[in-house]
């Protein structure tokens, strides 16, 4: 009997069939990809991407060069330097992330005692040249100010966790 | 002069108009297919497929084929410069000239020979060397191997696609493919699918391995030998293989569709699908079988190749030879011999 | 010997240790902010309380001396409970700037409170704030830090001996300051930075420049003074960015000077970077294939005794160990690394080196200086004898200018004939000395830098032997040499040969025409102008006097730059290393010579440094004994003759500039500016560190 039931499966191509029947049912599910350029999925609130350096809300950088970024970033990535500023403030010189070295672990966010150098919410910054990818502390500022109310608002939403 | 326009300059010149007329639709049906199958496979796996390039991505196979015009042709420096490059101009010739003695229509077709069907089974079985030459031009271990593998599954699985073809020559007793079609005149129930039924599923399959395509893909199988014989190839002689392979599809479906799907036949002999025009039938049921090809890819895993071979030589063969026996026996028995 | 126990471990001490340092005989370490080894027990931090037995509340094991029977545990939960309570006690009032503050990363309170600290504050009042206080061009303040463990105070009144720094007010209030504004006077004030347990002290040239982390470290030894101090160069990249003293109980103990410490920005500037060479009276760069040629050119046919070379003070003696060789080869017997002209005797060992050594100097009970200041000249002699002044019962006696040393002195003279009056026995501290039980004698190079000079030498040789300074466990006799390359030189016998001119010889010689080149390794310190218009080769790293008269540069490498051997004032033999390659084209200065005795045609048989370091030890194997002193003979040096009157002079004036690279170094010319010019400083009144 069982001889006969496997034969009869096996010639009748039952489970070809079933298996044809079952990807012709997914063919009309709806699609689970985005639209990519025109549609954008929902983003963390503690998603890690183009890192920025912010500005306090009186326009003084937050950055203080302690350089604990620099020193917890596993790819080596963050080049800092510094001096005193004319007022005496510890402030960098120079503040350098090679966004092509950069693994965006967000380890460097993690380490600022101040919350200057953040991971914002931006992923789209290819570039055509890989000397773009050099950031310093001039470009990072500029993201700073731009993406502010979006990281200003992640922080807010993110902050009960921490 | 008269006699060189009337008798040798115009049939000329009508038979190349037809031969356009029969191969620019064609390649563009090639290329189209190619953006048919990412939609398919795309749907079937719940993504979105090209999209981007014009509306729909309807202007994506137009892309590619620009991308691969625009390419660097290499030839390996160990590869055999002519035969390298006369292995895809093989494969795509014969992908092409297949296409003299297909009938679109009662009476619209290149060449009404009365051994079509000879040519056709001759046509591709000689797609081979296009496989063989470029596996072996190329002087490279991948291709080699996938051009081996791809000339035995080729030729293991001619062997049941002709007894197959063999059983559809008892029913109609000829071998003009348009006669063929003729002998399933009378609503698709008359159509050879039904009375041969196993055969019908055996050249499709067979049609799959003959075409190398998914589950019978190994030639080419990415995961073991790169892109099998045409690893070596870039540019537009990539673009030639690529070609001759789908316009190969179109062919077998085709084939499918003359001996058992009832040709340029509507499916009821009755009066709205009377009026569609009989190649509009035709090509509706060649589309519907390369579906069934796309279908079959999304659907099923690869064969392993001991699998492949078993398939062909211990289940194909002495099935399709019983069935020639039991076919030829049942219209001798019941004197049904045409 | 008192026996304690502690942490159930039976061990016997020395009488007179403390708790503190039994516990740490044994290997347990106690944490301590005010206590430090090499000062007086404060007990102000609270930070060292242990546990002991019969004892009511636990004890400050560094104020505690050990006594027979104690028992003490220093891993109870009483003790770690207490050091807690400190620990939230002393955070209280520090700021949470660490990220913003140079002392992270190697800050004696971060560490600790690593270790006792609370997660977070309960402390919800206003902290404190202190303003800033001016402590001159090189110490940082922020005082809001200051844990008010009076280290500093301490290390400036024992150490310093400048009794300038205190504590104004009492608990919250206390601030440490120098009372009235004023730069902090003191040639070792900058060990006050590594003292400090906190960030309240700081360097100011090195301040935000990096951080410890950062810092590749390289361990070598100071040139800027005779002493050989031992020293960590710290670097990044291709640039020192600070140098860190190092133990070495025998020379520096854990100080440096400032000098050692601060001059090191004079090795980014003006350096020598590439060959240069006089063309129509210029100097222009050139190519080291140029440079040599044109010495070739200039050499060919002048016979060797028209040839000379002078060694400068900041020179390695592997470099005038080659250059003597070439000169050998060329010649030539006019060689000197004297160039300050002092009349040093390079015959008799003993009679230029620092016999007594300077771990030695606890011993001596008696003191003449002659014609040196130690504070200026090798401010951790001066340290040392402070140290030994402090200990009570030591006479010092000064022959030479007044000078404001950090203990009591008793000015005898000003110059040879008070000396030939001691040596005599006229005078009354001739008895001081012959009752001291170690008497010593240190002559300085003010009094031997003079056209008598030979002579004074004799003097003091007389005087040493007149007092019982010689005997067979004592050598009373030192000479203080103001540069580090002088004793490796003497040692080299970078000195005229037979025949050979003397410093004053070849720059006479020169200026008559009688010298034709003159090879100036290093030499900035001699009076370029008696060159006259000899040929001048200079090889060295910064564009100072000598590479202003040139016409030729070799651009060398500095003392951080090479791997060197120095010869301390003692005869101790240290090297220093290769910390950040030299700038440009410059390099090290034995390959230099090497290079050109190749094109000169007499090429030196060595092509790296231990083929030379081996030749080097044939010659004289004491170079191979690292960092011992080899006690010399003694016998008689100097010059029996005539002594004219004239007073010793000071040889340095100007403790911050007194080579290339200190005269080279912003920090050091800010130095000079407040304590040697008089002008004050301090534009960051009232800023409290709190203001970002």
């Amino acid at each position: 009997m069982a001889f006969l039931d496997r034969s009869a499966r096996s010639l009748l191509l039952t489970e070809l069939l079933s298996g044809l029947r079952l990807t012709f049912s997914y063919m009309f599910r709806p699609k689970v990809t985005l639209n990519y350029p025109f549609e954008k999925g929902p983003l963390s609130p503690r998603f890690r991407g183009e890192h920025v350096l912010r500005r306090y809300p009186n326009g003084e950088e937050r950055c203080i060069a302690c350089k604990l970024c620099e020193a917890i970033c596993p790819a080596l990535a963050i080049t800092i330097e510094a001096e005193p500023r004319e007022d005496g403030s510890r402030r960098t010189t120079r503040y350098d992330i090679d966004m092509t070295k950069c693994i965006y672990c967000g380890l460097c966010q993690e380490a600022c005692p101040v919350d200057a150098v953040v991971e914002g919410p931006n992923f789209e910054f290819a570039t055509e040249t890989r000397e773009e990818l050099y950031y310093n502390k001039e470009k990072l500022l500029a993201n700073g100010d731009r993406w502010e109310p979006e990281i200003a608002a992640n922080l807010a939403a993110d902050a009960p966790y921490r | 002069m008269d006699n060189f326009w009337d008798g040798f300059l115009l049939p000329a010149g009508i038979i190349v108009a037809q031969i356009l007329l029969i191969v620019v639709p064609l390649l563009v049906a090639v290329a189209y297919l190619t953006y048919a199958e990412r939609k398919v496979i795309a749907a079937m796996q719940m993504r979105l497929g090209p999209n981007v390039v014009g509306p729909f991505g309807l202007l994506q196979p137009i892309a590619d084929g620009l991308k691969l015009l625009m390419k660097e042709t290499i030839i390996p420096s160990g590869a055999n410069r002519i035969v390298f490059l006369a292995a895809p101009m093989l494969t795509f010739i014969l992908s092409l000239v297949a296409w003299a003695v297909i009938p679109f229509d009662y009476g619209m077709v290149l060449a009404d020979i009365n051994v079509g069907i000879l040519y056709l089974f001759a046509i591709s079985s000689l797609g081979v060397y296009g496989v063989v030459m470029a596996g072996w031009a190329s002087n490279s271990k991948y291709p080699f191997l996938g051009a081996l593998r791809s000339a035995a599954q080729m030729v293991s699985y001619e062997v049941s696609i002709g007894f197959v073809m063999i059983t559809v020559l008892l029913l109609v007793g000829s071998l003009n493919l348009s006669d063929i079609v003729l002998a399933q005149q009378g609503g698709f129930w008359q159509w050879h699918w039904l009375p041969l039924l196993p055969m019908f599923v055996i050249f499709f399959i067979s049609a799959l391995a003959e075409t190398n395509r998914a589950p019978f893909d190994l030639p080419e199988a990415e995961a073991e030998l790169v892109a099998g014989y045409f690893s070596e190839y870039s540019s537009m002689s990539f673009g030639l293989f690529f070609l001759g392979e789908y316009a190969n599809m179109i062919l077998m479906s085709a084939s499918t569709v003359i001996l058992f799907l009832g040709g340029w036949l509507p499916p009821v002999d009755i009066a709205p699908f009377t009026w569609i025009p009989g190649p509009i039938w035709f090509c509706l049921k060649i589309a519907l079988v390369l579906f069934g090809f796309l279908w079959v890819r999304a659907t099923f895993p690869r064969y392993r190749y001991d699998q492949l071979m078993r398939l062909g030589w211990k289940v194909f063969l002495p099935f399709s030879l019983f069935w020639v026996v039991l076919t030829a026996g049942v219209l001798l028995a019941f004197d049904l011999v045409p | 010997m008192p026996k304690l126990t502690i942490d159930g471990i039976e061990v016997e001490v020395d009488p007179g240790l403390t708790v503190l340092q039994a516990c740490e005989t044994i290997g347990v370490e106690i944490p301590r902010f005010c206590y430090h080894e090499r000062l007086s027990v404060a007990g102000n931090c609270r930070m060292c309380l242990v546990e002991m037995e019969k004892a009511p509340k636990p004890i400050a094991s560094c104020a505690m001396p050990a006594a027979d029977g104690m028992v003490i545990r220093t891993n109870t939960p009483l003790v770690q409970k207490a050091r807690k309570g400190v620990m939230e006690f002393l955070l209280i009032n520090h700021p949470l700037d660490c990220p913003i503050c140079d002392q992270g990363g190697e800050c004696d309170l971060q560490d600790q409170a690593m270790a006792y600290g609370f997660d977070r504050g309960r402390f919800h009042e206003n902290k404190r704030a202190v303003q800033e206080k001016y402590f001159g061009p090189l110490i940082k303040t922020i005082m809001t830090r200051c844990i008010h463990c009076t280290r500093c105070v301490r290390f400036a009144t024992e150490v310093g001996g400048v009794e300038e720094l205190g504590a104004t007010g009492r608990g919250e209030h206390l601030e440490i300051g120098t009372y009235v504004e004023k730069a902090l006077n003191s040639e070792l004030s900058g060990n006050m930075i590594d003292l400090c347990p906190v960030g309240a002290l700081t360097s100011k040239p090195y301040a935000f420049v990096a951080r410890s982390w950062e810092l590749q470290k390289t361990e070598s030894i100071d040139v800027l003074d005779a002493v050989g101090s031992n020293i960590r160069v710290d670097s990044r990249g291709r640039e020192v960015l600070r140098v860190l003293p190092r133990l070495h109980e025998q020379v520096n103990e854990e100080w440096i000077s400032d000098k050692a410490r601060f001059a090191y920005d004079g090795l980014k500037r003006q350096r020598l970077d590439r060959p240069y060479l006089r063309r129509d009276g210029k100097l222009r760069p050139a190519s080291w294939t140029e440079a040599f040629a044109a010495i070739a050119e200039r050499i060919r046919g002048v016979s060797g005794d028209r040839i000379a070379a002078i060694a400068g003070d900041l020179m390695d003696v592997e470099a005038m160990f080659a250059l003597k060789e070439l000169m050998g080869a060329l010649g030539s017997p006019h060689l000197d690394c004297r160039q300050d002209g002092a009349k040093i005797d390079p015959a008799r060992r003993a009679g230029y080196l620092f016999n007594t050594t300077i771990a030695g100097v606890e011993q001596a009970d008696a003191c003449l200086l002659i014609g040196t200041n130690p504070r200026r000249e090798a401010p951790l002699i001066n340290a040392r004898l402070r140290k030994r002044y402090l200990q009570g019962g030591l006479k010092v006696g000064v022959i030479g200018p007044q000078s404001d040393l950090t203990y009591r002195t008793e000015t005898l003279g000003a110059g040879p004939e008070t000396l030939a009056e001691i040596a005599d026995g006229r005078h009354p501290f001739a008895e001081v000395l012959k009752q001291a039980k170690r008497p010593m004698l240190i002559l300085g190079m003010g009094a031997l830098a003079r056209p008598d000079g030979a002579a004074v030498l004799a003097l003091a040789r007389r005087v040493a032997e007149a007092c019982g300074m010689v005997r067979e466990d004592w050598n009373g006799f030192n000479m203080l040499h103001t540069a580090a390359a002088r004793v490796g030189g003497l040692e080299v016998g970078f000195v005229p040969e037979a025949g050979g001119r003397d410093l004053n010889g070849i720059l006479d010689g020169a200026g008559k025409g009688e010298i034709e080149v003159v090879y100036l390794l290093g030499a900035d310190e001699i009076d370029t102008s008696r060159l006259g218009n000899a040929f001048v080769i200079y090889q060295g790293h910064h564009g100072d006097a000598g590479a202003h008269r040139a016409d030729v540069i070799l651009p060398g490498a500095a003392y951080t730059e090479k791997s060197g051997t120095y010869v301390n004032t003692e005869g101790r033999v240290q090297q220093t290393r290769l910390a950040v390659f030299p700038p440009g084209e410059a390099r090290e200065d034995w390959t230099i010579v090497r290079a050109l005795s190749d094109v000169l045609g007499r090429k030196l048989p060595y092509d790296n440094l231990p083929q030379l370091r081996q030749r080097l030890f044939e010659f004289n194997e004491r170079f191979q004994r690292l960092d011992a002193v080899v006690p010399a003979n003694w016998g008689a040096f100097g010059a029996n003759g005539a002594v004219d009157g004239a007073a010793f002079r000071t040889p340095i004036e100007n403790f911050y500039m007194t080579d290339p690279i200190s005269r080279a170094s912003e920090t050091m010319a800010a130095c000079t500016q407040i304590y040697v010019l008089g002008e004050q400083g301090g534009d960051e009144q009232g800023m409290t560190g709190t203001n970002g």
